[in-house]
Formats: C-alpha cells, structure tokens, sequence
C-alpha cells in the first residue's frame, strides 16, 4: 500500500511541476507587463520600464527560456515566487492569502462531503419516497446554479431578511476582526454557498452507486444470513459504493476551489481566489501562476487523499 | 428494438391484408423524448429564449445603444418591462441582447468541444499500449490546474466588440480535456470490435477508421454532451464576464449585466434577478434536454413505457 501512496504521490508531483511551467509559459504569452508602463501619464522613460521589468524578470524582451529558467531556479533553490511588476515580493503576500481560503475550501468540502454522502445515502435506502423526490427537485436546482449567481441570491436574501427583522446575525464582508465569533458571523454565509454548490454532486453520486450496489449478490447473502437491513447496508453496500465517492471528492475540488474565487469576490474575502484576480488586472505573471500553482496543489492533495482513502477501502489495493 | 411494428388488420374485399406500419427511428426516439415532460419544457424555454433573443427590439420603442435618462433604475413598469439599469438602459432589450451573446457562446462553443474531445478521446484509445497510458497521462496533467484559472489567464487581455470570439475559441481550447477522458474510456470497447480490426486490416487509414467507424457510433453519446456542454460554456462564459475578463462592455452578455446587477443589489434587484433568472433558466433546461435525450436514446435506459 505504501508503494503505491508514493508511486501516485511522485506521479502527481511530476504533473503538477509540468502543468505549474505550462501555466507560465502561458501567462507570459498573455499577460502583457509592459502595457501597464506604456498606458502611464507621463510615460516613464524606456530605460525605466526595462530596468523594472527585468528587476521582476518578466521583461518581454528577455528570452523565455531564460526568464523561465530564472524563475525555475528562484522557486526550487529559494522558494522565491518572483516579484509583481511594481516590484512586491509575491511570496510576501500569497501564503496569507492561501491560508484564507485554504479554510475556506476545507471546511466546505468537509460538510459538503457529509451531507451529502448522508442525503445520498437516506434517498437511496428510500427510493422514490417523498423525502427522495424532494431532496433530488433541490439538488438539480444547485446542480445547474452558476456559484456567483447562487452567492449573489444568498447575500440578497440575507439582507432582505436583515432589513425585514433586523437581525445582525451574520456579515457579508470580509473575515471579521480576529475574534472567534466575528469569524463564524463572517465565515457562514461564503461556507454555506460552498457547501451547497459541493454537497449536490455527492448526494446525486451516491445515491446512484449505493442504488448500484444494494442489490448486490453479496448484499442478498448477508441479508439471507440474518443481517438487518440498515447493517447490510452499511457494512456490504455502502463500502463499495465509497470508492467512486471517493474519487468524486478529489474532483470536487476543482469545483470548490474556482467557487471559492467568486465567493472571496462577491463577500470581499481577502484570499488567493480575490488575488488572482487582482493579479491578472495588473499583468503579474509571477504572481497569476503562483496561484495557478496552488490550485493544482489542492487537486493534487484531493487525488491524493482519495488514494489513500481507497485503498484503505478497497482490500485489493491494501493487500498488494 | 428500434424496429415497432403496428399491425394493423384491414379487410378489403375478399382478401385479408395485413399492412405494417414501421416507426422509423427518428420517431421513436421522438416518442420517448417526449415523454419526459421536463425535458419538452426545456425545449419549449430555449426556444422561446432564443425568439426572444432576436425579436425583443421590435416590441418595443427602446434601443439597447439609447438610453432613457428620464428613467435611471426605474423598476418594471408599463413602460420598461424589466426596469431600466444605473444609465437608464431598458432591461428588455439589454437582457435579450446579452442573452443572444451568451447562446451564442455557449453552442459555438459546445460544438467545437464535442469535436475535438471525440477526435482527441477516440484517438488515444484506438492508439492502444504505451501510447494510450501517455495521452491519458497527459490528459489528466492537463487537468491539474482547474481549467477556469488557465481560461482567466488567457481572456484577461482580449477586450472590445470582437472579444467574444476569442473567448469561445478559449473556452474550446480547455473545455475539451474532461469530455475526451470520459470519451477514451468508452471508446476502449469500440476499439476491440471486429468492424475496426476488419477495417484495419483492409488498410483504412488510422483517421478515416477513427471518423468513420469510431465517432459515429459515440453519436448518442456526443449528442448529450454538446447539449450539456452548452451549460458548462455559458457558466464558464457568464463567469468570466463576471470578475471582468471575457466579455467586456461595450459588448454585452448575461455575465456582463449580471456584475452590472451586483452592484446596486439592494436598491435595485430586478438589474440582477433578470438576467439570474434567464441564465437559470437556460442551465435548468438544457440539463433536463439533456436528460431526456439521455433517456430517448440509451435503448438500456428505465425510462419506461413502450417502444
């Protein structure tokens, strides 16, 4: 088992350093520093701009091999991420901002998972129950909301509410003033959009893989042997039906990580999300792709995390 | 069975005749489209959407590019339909413009997908061996990063009217990698049937084999992934417009009225729960069309009833 831990962690690894160098070919090919100098009133003199750009290493005029090379060295041998073109220290700003919404996305995948592997679980033991129809109607409903329009109706109707009743009970800016209860007044609204755009692909998934894998022979044999239902269900036909689960999680958060970018937007949450935003409207390479770079490290995590936790499952993997 | 025969007994004069009518294809699978009646309702809104779409500016006096400063966030009156935005834009016609944008995006888009992931996708699993395990390497690689932030960083420089064009042709260049992974691992099956390995050994060219043999019987398949794709292109569209790269104004689409909508959420809702709701709308529907192709033409599907 540990064998293969480590052969997909190396795997990932790889993949994520060629996928990171793509990202920055790509956004110097798109991202144009330069621009930001030349649309100045007075324009500063072209020695001015050049010494700038070659101070953040992102002068056009440089080659991209060399730029690239420059840049492969500063994050490997110094874990420096470069510098935004007026000359900030990316790696000063981007692990706070991380660290933001890193709670962000954990928290709500976590209650995402659990409700909706719970839902999902319920409206497959009761097949076309009333409590099944409903969830499923409200599932769809969020399946196809875009996030941005989802966390705009959630502010709208929590202001309306706090008008109508006057209740002050959450926030919609930022992350509060430090204290614990500031945090949660703060942190309810974004999480709770995240975790209904997240649980939705889990209740919809496991309820089909469970509806799969109940009517399994090995489920019938231990229902023969004397089992009670909900036990045969649990010990025999839920385990399997986790493994496809499992994987669903690691790709969910792709899904949670670029939700999480419009949430920080629309409830002004100073994370890597609103960063990346503020990055690409200022030309900063180094700064988009250290981003760029921290998604792929969350879907990385993801895979990983699902890898182990099949193979904790799956005896197959653990035995080998 | 995508033969069903109705027989019918009809005598005429001494001889009995019996004449069998065929159910062609065609309208069986329309015959058990249309019993899903949230997936006809989804048919009925889109077009209904698209007439709207190209006929909203002859019902009414207004002009997207003619604002009525008389009325500066007016809400839905005899007058504007929808209200009127923070310049006195009409919402109707403003919202039919910017939906117009965001279909058009949407199915070019799509399309465009569907093609390249099928070619991409049956590609890699007709290769077979060491090949095929390095394109799906690669495919996966490429999905590391989440797609929106690659998508980001290449429309954040494209602006102005011919913007849109750039923007759905990104949007193909990165919408493709998910559809072509699912796509391998159907295509796999296709590969080992004796009609390919015929085809092979007839010496048919690898891409003819591949357009051939190979896509046409993914069709179903690539049929309800050009209906769905249509509502992960307007998403990713709407939601680049959204934050401010995509579709920039003086263009306009469902994105771009809904940014301009959050902005005066609490004085003035309707700027934003108009274009919400036609882009609710248009995602709810095309998923159930989608659904209900899924059930028209998946001959295991349990969608019931006969023929």
């Amino acid at each position: 088992m540990l064998k293969f831990i480590v052969g997909r962690f190396v795997s990932y690894a790889v993949m994520l350093f060629i996928a990171t160098s793509g990202v920055y070919f790509l956004a110097s090919w798109f991202l144009d520093p330069r621009s930001n100098y030349l649309a100045m009133r007075p324009q500063p003199p072209i020695e001015s701009i050049n010494a700038s750009l070659d101070y953040a290493n992102i002068n056009d005029q440089t080659p991209i091999l060399e730029r690239y090379w420059n840049w492969l060295t500063g994050v490997v041998l110094r874990w420096d991420w470069g510098y935004s073109p007026v000359g900030e220290p990316v790696s000063e700003i981007i692990w706070d901002r991380a660290w933001v919404s890193v709670q962000l996305v954990t928290i709500s995948t976590v209650l995402a998972v659990v409700i909706g592997i719970a839902v999902g679980v319920r409206s497959a033991i009761r097949k076309y129950s009333a409590f099944d129809h409903t969830s499923n109607s409200i599932s769809v409903l969020f399946l196809v909301m875009p996030s941005f329009v989802l966390a705009l109706l959630v502010v709208l109707i929590y202001l309306e509410l706090q008008a109508t009743f006057d209740l002050h009970w959450f926030a919609v800016t930022g992350l509060g003033d430090g204290t614990f209860l500031s945090y949660v007044q703060h942190l309810f609204l974004p999480t709770l959009v995240l975790t209904l755009l997240g649980y939705v692909g889990f209740h919809l998934t496991q309820r089909t893989y469970l509806l799969d894998t109940m009517n399994a022979d090995y489920v019938r044999t231990a229902r023969a042997k004397g089992i009670p239902k909900n036990v045969a269900i649990r010990r025999h036909a839920l385990r399997t039906s986790m493994i496809p689960t499992a994987y669903g999680i690691a790709f969910s958060i792709t899904g949670t990580v670029t939700g999480a970018l419009f949430v920080e937007q629309i409830f002004a949450i100073n994370g890597a999300g609103l960063y990346f935003i503020e990055t690409l409207s200022k030309n900063d390479i180094n700064g988009a792709v250290s981003v760029a770079f921290l998604g792929g490290v969350a879907t990385c995590a993801g895979l990983l995390l699902a890898d182990i936790f099949v193979a904790i499952l799956d005896p197959r993997i653990r035995i080998s | 069975m995508t033969i069903n025969a109705n027989v019918e007994a009809s005598t005429e004069g001494e001889e009995q005749r019996i004449t069998v009518q065929r159910t062609s294809k065609h309208r069986l699978i329309l015959r058990r489209f249309c019993r899903n009646r949230q997936a006809v309702v989804g048919v009925v809104i889109v077009v209904l959407m698209v007439l709207y779409s190209i006929f909203a500016k002859y019902l009414t006096q207004w002009d997207y590019d003619e604002p009525d400063f008389t009325a500066l966030k007016e809400a839905p009156s005899a007058e504007h339909w929808l209200g009127t935005d923070n310049v006195g834009g009409d919402l109707f016609v403003l919202n039919a413009r910017g939906l117009g944008r965001s279909l058009m995006i949407g199915f070019i888009a799509s399309i465009g997908i569907t093609v390249i992931a099928a070619f991409v996708g049956t590609a890699i699993a007709y290769v077979e061996g060491i090949w095929e395990k390095a394109g799906t390497w690669v495919l996966d690689m490429m999905l590391v990063i989440p797609t929106f932030f690659l998508l980001a960083i290449m429309v954040s420089a494209a602006s102005g009217t011919s913007g849109w064009i750039w923007l759905t042709f990104a949007l193909m260049i990165f919408g493709w990698i998910g559809y072509a992974r699912v796509l391998r691992s159907i295509a796999q099956s296709l590969r080992d049937r004796e009609y390919v390995a015929a085809a092979r050994y007839m010496g048919v060219k690898p891409l003819t084999i591949l357009w051939r043999h190979m896509i046409p019987n993914l069709g179903s398949i690539l049929i309800i992934h050009t209906v769905l794709g249509v509502v992960y292109a307007v998403e990713a569209e709407t939601g680049l417009s959204f934050i401010g790269f995509g579709i920039t104004p003086p263009d306009t689409s469902l994105g771009v009225l809904i940014k301009a909508g959050a902005a005066s959420l609490q004085t003035a809702p309707w700027i934003f729960l108009t274009p919400a709701l036609l882009l609710l709308a248009l995602c709810y529907s095309m998923t159930k069309i989608g659904d209900g192709l899924r059930d028209a033409l998946d001959p295991s599907s349990e969608s019931g009833g006969k023929a």
